[in-house]
Protein backbone atom coordinates (compact mmCIF):
# COMPACT_ATOMS: atom_id res chain seq x y z
CA UNK A 1 0.00 0.00 0.00
CA UNK A 2 2.99 2.26 0.59
CA UNK A 3 3.86 1.82 -3.04
CA UNK A 4 0.44 3.07 -4.08
CA UNK A 5 0.84 6.07 -1.82
CA UNK A 6 4.14 6.82 -3.49
CA UNK A 7 2.52 6.58 -6.91
CA UNK A 8 -0.23 8.91 -5.82
CA UNK A 9 2.17 11.42 -4.33
CA UNK A 10 4.42 11.44 -7.35
CA UNK A 11 1.96 11.16 -10.20
CA UNK A 12 -1.64 11.75 -9.22
CA UNK A 13 -1.86 15.48 -9.84
CA UNK A 14 -0.05 15.32 -13.12
CA UNK A 15 -2.13 12.35 -14.19
CA UNK A 16 -5.38 14.19 -13.50
CA UNK A 17 -4.23 17.18 -15.47
CA UNK A 18 -3.04 14.95 -18.31
CA UNK A 19 -6.39 13.22 -18.39
CA UNK A 20 -8.06 16.60 -18.31
CA UNK A 21 -6.17 17.67 -21.41
CA UNK A 22 -7.17 14.47 -23.16
CA UNK A 23 -10.79 14.38 -22.07
CA UNK A 24 -11.45 18.09 -21.82
CA UNK A 25 -13.40 17.79 -18.58
CA UNK A 26 -12.19 17.79 -15.00
CA UNK A 27 -14.75 15.39 -13.55
CA UNK A 28 -14.17 12.89 -16.30
CA UNK A 29 -10.44 13.27 -15.76
CA UNK A 30 -10.70 12.55 -12.04
CA UNK A 31 -12.91 9.53 -12.67
CA UNK A 32 -10.52 8.21 -15.28
CA UNK A 33 -7.43 8.64 -13.14
CA UNK A 34 -9.06 7.04 -10.12
CA UNK A 35 -10.02 4.06 -12.22
CA UNK A 36 -6.58 3.97 -13.82
CA UNK A 37 -4.71 3.94 -10.52
CA UNK A 38 -6.89 1.20 -9.15
CA UNK A 39 -6.36 -0.86 -12.28
CA UNK A 40 -2.64 -0.29 -12.22
CA UNK A 41 -2.51 -1.28 -8.57
CA UNK A 42 -4.59 -4.39 -9.14
CA UNK A 43 -2.35 -5.56 -11.95
CA UNK A 44 0.91 -4.15 -10.66
CA UNK A 45 2.60 -7.53 -10.99
CA UNK A 46 2.27 -7.38 -14.76
CA UNK A 47 3.92 -3.97 -15.00
CA UNK A 48 7.50 -4.08 -16.15
CA UNK A 49 9.84 -3.72 -13.22
CA UNK A 50 12.99 -3.09 -15.10
CA UNK A 51 11.94 0.31 -16.41
CA UNK A 52 10.49 3.39 -14.82
CA UNK A 53 6.93 3.03 -13.62
CA UNK A 54 6.01 6.43 -14.99
CA UNK A 55 5.33 5.54 -18.63
CA UNK A 56 3.38 2.48 -17.54
CA UNK A 57 1.20 4.54 -15.26
CA UNK A 58 0.59 6.92 -18.12
CA UNK A 59 -0.25 4.00 -20.31
CA UNK A 60 -2.94 2.97 -17.86
CA UNK A 61 -4.23 6.52 -17.68
CA UNK A 62 -4.28 6.93 -21.45
CA UNK A 63 -6.02 3.60 -21.93
CA UNK A 64 -8.63 4.50 -19.37
CA UNK A 65 -9.18 7.84 -21.09
CA UNK A 66 -9.49 6.07 -24.43
CA UNK A 67 -11.96 3.69 -22.92
CA UNK A 68 -14.01 6.52 -21.48
CA UNK A 69 -14.04 8.36 -24.79
CA UNK A 70 -15.11 5.23 -26.63
CA UNK A 71 -17.63 3.77 -24.26
CA UNK A 72 -19.02 6.21 -21.71
CA UNK A 73 -18.79 9.76 -22.87
CA UNK A 74 -20.46 9.33 -26.28
CA UNK A 75 -23.49 7.74 -24.60
CA UNK A 76 -24.38 10.57 -22.30
CA UNK A 77 -24.81 14.28 -22.54
CA UNK A 78 -21.42 15.66 -23.07
CA UNK A 79 -20.18 17.56 -20.09
CA UNK A 80 -19.30 20.96 -21.32
CA UNK A 81 -15.88 22.43 -20.81
CA UNK A 82 -15.72 23.39 -17.21
CA UNK A 83 -14.47 26.65 -15.94
CA UNK A 84 -11.16 25.35 -14.74
CA UNK A 85 -9.28 28.09 -16.46
CA UNK A 86 -11.05 30.67 -14.39
CA UNK A 87 -8.56 29.81 -11.68
CA UNK A 88 -5.51 30.42 -13.80
CA UNK A 89 -3.16 32.51 -11.86
CA UNK A 90 -3.46 36.11 -12.77
CA UNK A 91 -0.66 37.32 -10.51
CA UNK A 92 1.25 38.38 -13.58
CA UNK A 93 -1.92 39.61 -15.16
CA UNK A 94 -1.22 37.45 -18.16
CA UNK A 95 -4.59 37.71 -19.76
CA UNK A 96 -3.02 36.84 -23.03
CA UNK A 97 -1.80 33.55 -21.61
CA UNK A 98 -5.24 32.73 -20.29
CA UNK A 99 -6.72 33.39 -23.66
CA UNK A 100 -4.03 31.31 -25.27
CA UNK A 101 -4.76 28.43 -22.90
CA UNK A 102 -8.44 28.53 -23.84
CA UNK A 103 -7.45 28.46 -27.47
CA UNK A 104 -5.05 25.61 -26.80
CA UNK A 105 -7.74 23.55 -25.12
CA UNK A 106 -10.02 24.19 -28.05
CA UNK A 107 -7.31 23.24 -30.53
CA UNK A 108 -6.46 20.09 -28.56
CA UNK A 109 -10.08 19.01 -28.64
CA UNK A 110 -10.07 19.29 -32.40
CA UNK A 111 -7.03 17.07 -32.73
CA UNK A 112 -7.64 13.36 -33.34
CA UNK A 113 -7.30 11.41 -30.11
CA UNK A 114 -4.10 9.65 -31.18
CA UNK A 115 -2.39 12.97 -31.86
CA UNK A 116 -3.86 14.65 -28.78
CA UNK A 117 -2.48 11.97 -26.51
CA UNK A 118 1.11 12.22 -27.76
CA UNK A 119 1.06 16.02 -27.57
CA UNK A 120 -0.19 15.98 -23.99
CA UNK A 121 2.26 13.31 -22.89
CA UNK A 122 5.15 15.09 -24.56
CA UNK A 123 4.48 18.71 -23.70
CA UNK A 124 2.63 18.38 -20.44
CA UNK A 125 3.67 15.10 -18.84
CA UNK A 126 7.16 15.69 -20.23
CA UNK A 127 7.70 12.10 -21.29
CA UNK A 128 10.40 11.31 -23.80
CA UNK A 129 9.44 9.85 -27.17
CA UNK A 130 10.56 6.45 -25.96
CA UNK A 131 8.45 6.70 -22.83
CA UNK A 132 5.47 7.84 -24.87
CA UNK A 133 6.00 4.84 -27.11
CA UNK A 134 5.73 2.59 -24.06
CA UNK A 135 2.73 4.53 -22.79
CA UNK A 136 0.74 4.16 -26.01
CA UNK A 137 2.14 0.80 -27.06
CA UNK A 138 3.60 2.00 -30.36
CA UNK A 139 7.06 2.40 -31.87
CA UNK A 140 9.11 5.54 -31.09
CA UNK A 141 9.07 6.35 -34.81
CA UNK A 142 5.28 6.44 -34.72
CA UNK A 143 5.39 8.81 -31.76
CA UNK A 144 7.78 11.15 -33.57
CA UNK A 145 5.62 11.13 -36.66
CA UNK A 146 2.46 11.80 -34.65
CA UNK A 147 4.11 14.65 -32.78
CA UNK A 148 5.17 16.29 -36.03
CA UNK A 149 1.72 15.85 -37.50
CA UNK A 150 0.10 17.28 -34.37
CA UNK A 151 2.35 20.31 -34.38
CA UNK A 152 1.58 20.94 -38.02
CA UNK A 153 -2.14 20.73 -37.39
CA UNK A 154 -1.93 22.98 -34.35
CA UNK A 155 0.04 25.51 -36.38
CA UNK A 156 -2.81 25.76 -38.87
CA UNK A 157 -5.61 25.69 -36.31
CA UNK A 158 -7.70 28.89 -36.50
CA UNK A 159 -7.76 29.29 -32.71
CA UNK A 160 -3.97 29.36 -32.55
CA UNK A 161 -3.44 31.76 -35.41
CA UNK A 162 -1.65 34.28 -33.20
CA UNK A 163 0.68 31.76 -31.61
CA UNK A 164 4.29 31.97 -32.84
CA UNK A 165 5.19 29.36 -35.43
CA UNK A 166 8.47 27.59 -35.91
CA UNK A 167 9.83 27.95 -39.44
CA UNK A 168 11.51 24.95 -41.07
CA UNK A 169 15.30 25.35 -41.17
CA UNK A 170 16.74 26.66 -44.41
CA UNK A 171 19.48 24.79 -46.25
CA UNK A 172 22.17 27.16 -45.01
CA UNK A 173 21.08 26.77 -41.39
CA UNK A 174 20.98 23.06 -41.71
CA UNK A 175 24.50 22.86 -43.01
CA UNK A 176 25.98 25.39 -40.59
CA UNK B 1 5.34 23.27 -43.66
CA UNK B 2 5.36 25.35 -40.46
CA UNK B 3 4.94 23.81 -37.06
CA UNK B 4 3.87 25.37 -33.83
CA UNK B 5 6.73 26.50 -31.65
CA UNK B 6 7.51 23.92 -28.99
CA UNK B 7 8.15 26.39 -26.18
CA UNK B 8 4.91 28.20 -26.81
CA UNK B 9 3.04 24.94 -27.13
CA UNK B 10 4.44 23.63 -23.89
CA UNK B 11 3.66 26.82 -22.00
CA UNK B 12 0.12 26.99 -23.33
CA UNK B 13 -0.57 23.39 -22.49
CA UNK B 14 0.88 23.71 -19.01
CA UNK B 15 -1.20 26.82 -18.43
CA UNK B 16 -4.31 25.05 -19.65
CA UNK B 17 -3.65 21.99 -17.50
CA UNK B 18 -2.69 23.85 -14.34
CA UNK B 19 -5.77 25.98 -14.48
CA UNK B 20 -7.52 24.12 -11.65
CA UNK B 21 -6.73 22.68 -8.29
CA UNK B 22 -6.66 18.91 -7.95
CA UNK B 23 -8.81 17.57 -5.16
CA UNK B 24 -6.89 15.89 -2.31
CA UNK B 25 -9.86 13.75 -1.28
CA UNK B 26 -9.59 11.69 -4.44
CA UNK B 27 -6.26 10.23 -3.31
CA UNK B 28 -7.79 9.01 -0.07
CA UNK B 29 -10.65 7.49 -2.00
CA UNK B 30 -8.22 5.61 -4.22
CA UNK B 31 -6.27 4.31 -1.24
CA UNK B 32 -9.45 3.14 0.50
CA UNK B 33 -10.74 1.50 -2.65
CA UNK B 34 -7.39 -0.24 -3.15
CA UNK B 35 -7.47 -1.55 0.44
CA UNK B 36 -10.97 -2.95 -0.05
CA UNK B 37 -9.97 -4.45 -3.35
CA UNK B 38 -6.72 -5.97 -2.08
CA UNK B 39 -7.82 -9.37 -0.65
CA UNK B 40 -10.09 -10.12 -3.60
CA UNK B 41 -7.52 -9.16 -6.19
CA UNK B 42 -4.80 -11.15 -4.47
CA UNK B 43 -7.01 -14.22 -4.19
CA UNK B 44 -7.94 -14.06 -7.86
CA UNK B 45 -4.30 -14.28 -8.84
CA UNK B 46 -2.69 -17.67 -8.45
CA UNK B 47 0.63 -18.32 -6.77
CA UNK B 48 3.43 -16.29 -8.29
CA UNK B 49 5.44 -19.34 -9.33
CA UNK B 50 2.54 -20.47 -11.52
CA UNK B 51 2.47 -17.23 -13.46
CA UNK B 52 5.42 -17.00 -15.78
CA UNK B 53 6.47 -13.45 -16.52
CA UNK B 54 8.00 -11.65 -19.47
CA UNK B 55 10.50 -13.71 -21.39
CA UNK B 56 9.55 -16.97 -19.67
CA UNK B 57 5.98 -16.53 -20.79
CA UNK B 58 7.07 -15.75 -24.35
CA UNK B 59 9.25 -18.85 -24.36
CA UNK B 60 6.38 -20.90 -23.01
CA UNK B 61 4.01 -19.63 -25.71
CA UNK B 62 6.64 -20.21 -28.40
CA UNK B 63 7.24 -23.77 -27.16
CA UNK B 64 3.51 -24.46 -27.15
CA UNK B 65 3.21 -23.10 -30.68
CA UNK B 66 6.09 -25.22 -31.89
CA UNK B 67 4.49 -28.24 -30.29
CA UNK B 68 1.17 -27.57 -32.02
CA UNK B 69 2.75 -26.93 -35.41
CA UNK B 70 4.95 -29.98 -35.01
CA UNK B 71 1.98 -32.12 -34.11
CA UNK B 72 0.17 -30.89 -37.22
CA UNK B 73 3.14 -31.20 -39.56
CA UNK B 74 4.50 -34.54 -38.35
CA UNK B 75 1.70 -36.71 -39.76
CA UNK B 76 1.96 -34.84 -43.06
CA UNK B 77 5.70 -35.38 -43.27
CA UNK B 78 5.31 -38.93 -42.10
CA UNK B 79 2.59 -39.49 -44.68
CA UNK B 80 5.04 -38.41 -47.35
CA UNK B 81 7.54 -40.97 -46.15
CA UNK B 82 5.11 -43.83 -45.80
CA UNK B 83 4.09 -43.50 -49.43
CA UNK B 84 7.57 -44.36 -50.61
CA UNK B 85 7.33 -48.14 -50.25
CA UNK B 86 3.98 -48.17 -52.06
CA UNK B 87 5.42 -46.25 -54.97
CA UNK B 88 8.40 -48.54 -55.00
CA UNK B 89 6.31 -51.69 -54.99
CA UNK B 90 4.07 -50.52 -57.79
CA UNK B 91 6.85 -49.50 -60.15
CA UNK B 92 7.15 -51.47 -63.36
CA UNK B 93 10.26 -51.86 -65.40
CA UNK B 94 10.89 -52.20 -69.09
CA UNK B 95 14.13 -52.33 -70.95
CA UNK B 96 17.63 -52.85 -69.73
CA UNK B 97 17.15 -52.34 -66.06
CA UNK B 98 18.80 -48.96 -66.03
CA UNK B 99 16.12 -47.56 -63.80
CA UNK B 100 17.07 -45.95 -60.55
CA UNK B 101 15.04 -46.60 -57.48
CA UNK B 102 14.56 -44.70 -54.25
CA UNK B 103 15.92 -46.06 -51.03
CA UNK B 104 14.28 -49.24 -49.92
CA UNK B 105 12.70 -49.45 -46.52
CA UNK B 106 13.79 -51.84 -43.82
CA UNK B 107 12.77 -55.41 -44.42
CA UNK B 108 12.69 -55.00 -48.18
CA UNK B 109 15.22 -56.36 -50.55
CA UNK B 110 15.67 -55.09 -54.06
CA UNK B 111 17.24 -57.39 -56.60
CA UNK B 112 18.07 -55.89 -59.94
CA UNK B 113 20.05 -57.28 -62.81
CA UNK B 114 20.22 -58.57 -66.34
CA UNK B 115 18.91 -62.00 -67.07
CA UNK B 116 20.08 -64.02 -69.98
CA UNK B 117 21.58 -62.70 -73.14
CA UNK B 118 20.35 -60.06 -75.58
CA UNK B 119 17.42 -61.20 -77.66
CA UNK B 120 17.49 -61.69 -81.40
CA UNK B 121 17.11 -58.00 -82.23
CA UNK B 122 20.06 -57.16 -80.06
CA UNK B 123 18.42 -54.02 -78.75
CA UNK B 124 16.55 -55.18 -75.70
CA UNK B 125 17.61 -56.98 -72.57
CA UNK B 126 15.63 -58.86 -70.09
CA UNK B 127 15.40 -57.33 -66.71
CA UNK B 128 13.85 -58.36 -63.51
CA UNK B 129 12.91 -56.55 -60.37
CA UNK B 130 11.68 -58.48 -57.44
CA UNK B 131 10.63 -56.86 -54.24
CA UNK B 132 10.20 -59.14 -51.33
CA UNK B 133 9.91 -58.49 -47.65
CA UNK B 134 9.22 -60.02 -44.30
CA UNK B 135 6.09 -58.71 -42.76
CA UNK B 136 6.74 -57.32 -39.28
CA UNK B 137 2.99 -57.02 -38.78
CA UNK B 138 2.49 -60.68 -39.59
CA UNK B 139 5.17 -61.66 -37.12
CA UNK B 140 3.60 -59.56 -34.38
CA UNK B 141 0.04 -60.78 -34.77
CA UNK B 142 0.90 -64.36 -35.60
CA UNK B 143 -0.73 -64.29 -39.01
CA UNK B 144 0.94 -65.71 -42.08
CA UNK B 145 2.21 -62.93 -44.34
CA UNK B 146 -0.26 -61.77 -46.96
CA UNK B 147 1.64 -60.96 -50.13
CA UNK B 148 0.07 -59.65 -53.29
CA UNK B 149 2.18 -60.57 -56.31
CA UNK B 150 1.85 -59.21 -59.80
CA UNK B 151 4.07 -59.41 -62.83
CA UNK B 152 4.48 -58.53 -66.50
CA UNK B 153 6.38 -60.51 -69.06
CA UNK B 154 6.98 -59.38 -72.63
CA UNK B 155 7.61 -62.28 -74.94
CA UNK B 156 8.94 -62.29 -78.48
CA UNK B 157 7.68 -65.31 -80.37
CA UNK B 158 8.00 -66.65 -83.89
CA UNK B 159 5.82 -65.55 -86.78
CA UNK B 160 2.28 -66.98 -86.55
CA UNK B 161 2.99 -68.52 -83.17
CA UNK B 162 0.55 -66.46 -81.04
CA UNK B 163 -2.09 -69.16 -80.79
CA UNK B 164 0.48 -71.81 -80.04
CA UNK B 165 1.93 -69.61 -77.31
CA UNK B 166 -1.54 -69.02 -75.88
CA UNK B 167 -2.07 -72.78 -75.63
CA UNK B 168 1.30 -73.24 -73.94
CA UNK B 169 0.60 -70.48 -71.42
CA UNK B 170 -2.84 -71.90 -70.65
CA UNK B 171 -1.30 -75.30 -69.91
CA UNK B 172 1.32 -73.74 -67.66
CA UNK B 173 -1.28 -71.80 -65.69
CA UNK B 174 -3.65 -74.68 -65.22
CA UNK B 175 -0.83 -76.99 -64.17
CA UNK B 176 -1.12 -76.00 -60.50
CA UNK B 177 -4.75 -74.95 -60.08
CA UNK B 178 -4.22 -71.72 -61.94
CA UNK B 179 -6.40 -70.26 -64.67
CA UNK B 180 -6.56 -67.80 -67.51
CA UNK B 181 -8.32 -64.59 -66.52
CA UNK B 182 -8.39 -63.13 -70.01
CA UNK B 183 -6.71 -63.40 -73.35
CA UNK B 184 -6.70 -61.13 -76.36
CA UNK B 185 -5.28 -61.73 -79.80
CA UNK B 186 -5.16 -59.01 -82.39
CA UNK B 187 -4.04 -58.88 -85.98
CA UNK B 188 -2.41 -55.79 -87.44
CA UNK B 189 -0.68 -54.78 -90.64
CA UNK B 190 2.47 -52.87 -91.32
CA UNK B 191 4.99 -52.48 -94.16
CA UNK B 192 6.15 -56.05 -93.64
CA UNK B 193 2.65 -57.45 -93.93
CA UNK B 194 0.25 -58.93 -91.37
CA UNK B 195 1.29 -59.58 -87.81
CA UNK B 196 -0.37 -60.81 -84.63
CA UNK B 197 0.05 -59.80 -81.05
CA UNK B 198 -1.71 -60.81 -77.89
CA UNK B 199 -2.10 -60.25 -74.19
CA UNK B 200 -2.92 -62.96 -71.70
CA UNK B 201 -3.62 -62.53 -67.99
CA UNK B 202 -2.92 -65.56 -65.83
CA UNK B 203 -3.61 -66.24 -62.19
CA UNK B 204 -1.87 -68.95 -60.23
CA UNK B 205 -1.60 -69.74 -56.53
CA UNK B 206 1.04 -67.63 -54.77
CA UNK B 207 3.32 -70.63 -54.20
CA UNK B 208 3.45 -71.29 -57.97
CA UNK B 209 3.89 -67.69 -59.05
CA UNK B 210 7.67 -67.70 -59.31
CA UNK B 211 7.64 -71.07 -61.11
CA UNK B 212 5.13 -69.72 -63.62
CA UNK B 213 7.23 -66.62 -64.28
CA UNK B 214 10.23 -68.83 -64.99
CA UNK B 215 8.25 -71.15 -67.25
CA UNK B 216 6.68 -68.30 -69.19
CA UNK B 217 10.09 -66.87 -70.01
CA UNK B 218 10.93 -70.12 -71.75
CA UNK B 219 7.83 -69.95 -73.94
CA UNK B 220 9.63 -67.45 -76.16
CA UNK B 221 12.28 -64.76 -75.97
CA UNK B 222 11.56 -62.72 -72.88
CA UNK B 223 12.37 -59.08 -73.57
CA UNK B 224 11.13 -57.74 -70.28
CA UNK B 225 10.23 -59.33 -66.97
CA UNK B 226 8.90 -57.35 -64.08
CA UNK B 227 7.43 -58.72 -60.92
CA UNK B 228 6.41 -56.91 -57.82
CA UNK B 229 5.12 -57.89 -54.43
CA UNK B 230 3.18 -55.86 -51.92
CA UNK B 231 2.75 -56.80 -48.32
CA UNK B 232 -0.89 -56.26 -47.37
CA UNK B 233 -0.76 -58.10 -44.05
CA UNK B 234 -1.48 -54.94 -42.07
CA UNK B 235 -4.63 -54.24 -44.11
CA UNK B 236 -5.66 -57.84 -43.67
CA UNK B 237 -5.16 -57.77 -39.91
CA UNK B 238 -6.93 -54.44 -39.66
CA UNK B 239 -9.97 -55.73 -41.53
CA UNK B 240 -10.14 -58.83 -39.39
CA UNK B 241 -9.97 -56.75 -36.25
CA UNK B 242 -12.76 -54.52 -37.48
CA UNK B 243 -14.91 -57.51 -38.29
CA UNK B 244 -14.27 -59.01 -34.84
CA UNK B 245 -15.16 -55.77 -33.12
CA UNK B 246 -18.33 -55.36 -35.17
CA UNK B 247 -19.33 -58.94 -34.45
CA UNK B 248 -18.79 -58.44 -30.73
CA UNK B 249 -20.99 -55.33 -30.85
CA UNK B 250 -23.61 -57.25 -32.75
CA UNK B 251 -23.63 -59.97 -30.08
CA UNK B 252 -24.13 -57.33 -27.39
CA UNK B 253 -27.00 -55.73 -29.29
CA UNK B 254 -28.60 -59.12 -29.72
CA UNK B 255 -28.45 -59.61 -25.95
CA UNK B 256 -30.02 -56.21 -25.45
CA UNK B 257 -32.64 -57.06 -28.05
CA UNK B 258 -33.64 -60.18 -26.12
CA UNK B 259 -34.31 -58.03 -23.05
CA UNK B 260 -36.10 -55.19 -24.82
CA UNK B 261 -39.73 -54.78 -23.77
CA UNK B 262 -41.04 -51.80 -25.67
CA UNK B 263 -41.46 -51.44 -29.42
CA UNK B 264 -39.37 -48.27 -29.39
CA UNK B 265 -36.44 -50.08 -27.79
CA UNK B 266 -36.69 -52.96 -30.22
CA UNK B 267 -36.73 -50.61 -33.21
CA UNK B 268 -33.75 -48.67 -31.91
CA UNK B 269 -31.72 -51.83 -31.34
CA UNK B 270 -32.80 -53.22 -34.68
CA UNK B 271 -31.55 -50.11 -36.42
CA UNK B 272 -28.14 -50.49 -34.78
CA UNK B 273 -28.05 -54.16 -35.69
CA UNK B 274 -28.79 -53.34 -39.32
CA UNK B 275 -25.94 -50.84 -39.40
CA UNK B 276 -23.55 -53.31 -37.84
CA UNK B 277 -24.57 -56.05 -40.22
CA UNK B 278 -23.99 -53.76 -43.16
CA UNK B 279 -20.53 -52.85 -41.84
CA UNK B 280 -19.61 -56.48 -41.27
CA UNK B 281 -20.62 -57.40 -44.82
CA UNK B 282 -18.65 -54.48 -46.21
CA UNK B 283 -15.53 -55.48 -44.29
CA UNK B 284 -16.03 -59.10 -45.23
CA UNK B 285 -16.22 -58.13 -48.90
CA UNK B 286 -12.95 -56.22 -48.66
CA UNK B 287 -11.38 -59.15 -46.85
CA UNK B 288 -12.50 -61.51 -49.59
CA UNK B 289 -10.95 -59.29 -52.25
CA UNK B 290 -7.73 -59.16 -50.27
CA UNK B 291 -7.80 -62.89 -49.75
CA UNK B 292 -8.26 -63.49 -53.44
CA UNK B 293 -5.46 -61.12 -54.33
CA UNK B 294 -3.08 -62.77 -51.91
CA UNK B 295 -4.11 -66.30 -52.73
CA UNK B 296 -3.37 -65.90 -56.41
CA UNK B 297 -0.58 -64.09 -58.17
CA UNK B 298 -1.43 -62.25 -61.40
CA UNK B 299 0.87 -62.39 -64.38
CA UNK B 300 0.26 -60.42 -67.56
CA UNK B 301 2.02 -61.78 -70.61
CA UNK B 302 2.40 -59.68 -73.75
CA UNK B 303 3.17 -61.56 -76.92
CA UNK B 304 4.77 -59.96 -79.95
CA UNK B 305 5.81 -61.65 -83.13
CA UNK B 306 9.45 -61.42 -84.11
CA UNK B 307 10.20 -58.50 -86.41
CA UNK B 308 7.74 -56.13 -84.75
CA UNK B 309 8.88 -53.10 -82.83
CA UNK B 310 9.94 -54.28 -79.42
CA UNK B 311 8.38 -52.69 -76.37
CA UNK B 312 11.64 -52.30 -74.61
CA UNK B 313 13.58 -49.12 -74.81
CA UNK B 314 16.86 -49.10 -76.64
CA UNK B 315 20.04 -49.46 -74.76
CA UNK B 316 21.94 -46.26 -74.13
CA UNK B 317 25.62 -45.60 -74.40
CA UNK B 318 27.61 -44.62 -71.34
CA UNK B 319 27.31 -40.85 -71.86
CA UNK B 320 23.63 -41.02 -72.84
CA UNK B 321 22.91 -43.17 -69.84
CA UNK B 322 24.76 -40.77 -67.57
CA UNK B 323 22.84 -37.82 -69.02
CA UNK B 324 19.57 -39.72 -68.66
CA UNK B 325 20.39 -40.58 -65.06
CA UNK B 326 21.32 -36.98 -64.35
CA UNK B 327 18.01 -35.70 -65.70
CA UNK B 328 16.09 -38.29 -63.76
CA UNK B 329 18.03 -37.44 -60.63
CA UNK B 330 17.33 -33.75 -61.09
CA UNK B 331 13.62 -34.37 -61.60
CA UNK B 332 13.51 -36.70 -58.60
CA UNK B 333 15.24 -34.07 -56.45
CA UNK B 334 12.87 -31.37 -57.64
CA UNK B 335 9.89 -33.62 -56.94
CA UNK B 336 11.22 -34.18 -53.45
CA UNK B 337 11.55 -30.44 -52.84
CA UNK B 338 8.01 -29.80 -54.13
CA UNK B 339 6.63 -32.60 -51.97
CA UNK B 340 8.37 -31.18 -48.92
CA UNK B 341 7.34 -27.62 -49.73
CA UNK B 342 3.67 -28.37 -49.00
CA UNK B 343 4.02 -29.31 -45.33
CA UNK B 344 6.77 -26.75 -44.82
CA UNK B 345 4.64 -23.98 -46.27
CA UNK B 346 1.71 -25.09 -44.18
CA UNK B 347 3.84 -25.08 -41.05
CA UNK B 348 5.16 -21.63 -41.91
CA UNK B 349 1.70 -20.21 -42.49
CA UNK B 350 0.34 -21.81 -39.33
CA UNK B 351 3.25 -20.42 -37.35
CA UNK B 352 2.81 -16.95 -38.80
CA UNK B 353 -0.92 -16.90 -38.15
CA UNK B 354 -0.42 -18.17 -34.62
CA UNK B 355 2.28 -15.57 -34.03
CA UNK B 356 0.05 -12.74 -35.23
CA UNK B 357 -2.91 -13.98 -33.17
CA UNK B 358 -0.83 -14.39 -30.03
CA UNK B 359 0.78 -11.00 -30.48
CA UNK B 360 -2.57 -9.32 -31.07
CA UNK B 361 -4.18 -11.18 -28.19
CA UNK B 362 -1.35 -10.31 -25.82
CA UNK B 363 -1.54 -6.68 -26.77
CA UNK B 364 -5.33 -6.60 -26.40
CA UNK B 365 -5.27 -8.44 -23.09
CA UNK B 366 -2.57 -6.21 -21.71
CA UNK B 367 -4.48 -3.11 -22.75
CA UNK B 368 -7.71 -4.38 -21.27
CA UNK B 369 -6.09 -5.49 -18.05
CA UNK B 370 -4.26 -2.25 -17.67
Amino acid sequence: MDELETWLTESYDQSVRTAYLILGNRLDAEDAVQEAFLRAWRFRDSLARETSIKPWLYRVVVNTCNSKLRQEIPHRDRRGSDDALANVSSIDNLSQRVEQSYDMLSALKDLPLALRVVVVLRYYADLSEREIAIAIGRQPGTVKSRLNEARKRLATHPALGAVPQEQPPTGEEATS
Amino acid sequence: MTMIDEVVLRRAIVDAADGFKVSRDAREQILNAAKEDEPEARASRGPTFLRPQGRSRTMLVAAALLLVVGAISWPLLRGEGSNAPTALASRTVHGNGGVTFGPSTAGEKVVQGNLGSPVATGTAYQSRVTITGTSAVATKVGTSPKIESTGNVDLRIGKGQVEVAFAKLTRMASGDRGFVVSSQERVGTNSAGKFSYGIMVLEVPQRSFDTLVTQVQHAGHATSVATSSADVTSQYVDLRARISAAEASRAQYLTIMSKARSIGDILAVQSQLNNLQSQIEQFQGQLNVLNNATTYGTLTVSLTEAGQQPNAVTSRSGFAKAWHDAVRGFVAGFEWVVRLAGPALFALIALSVAFVIVRYARRTIRRRRI
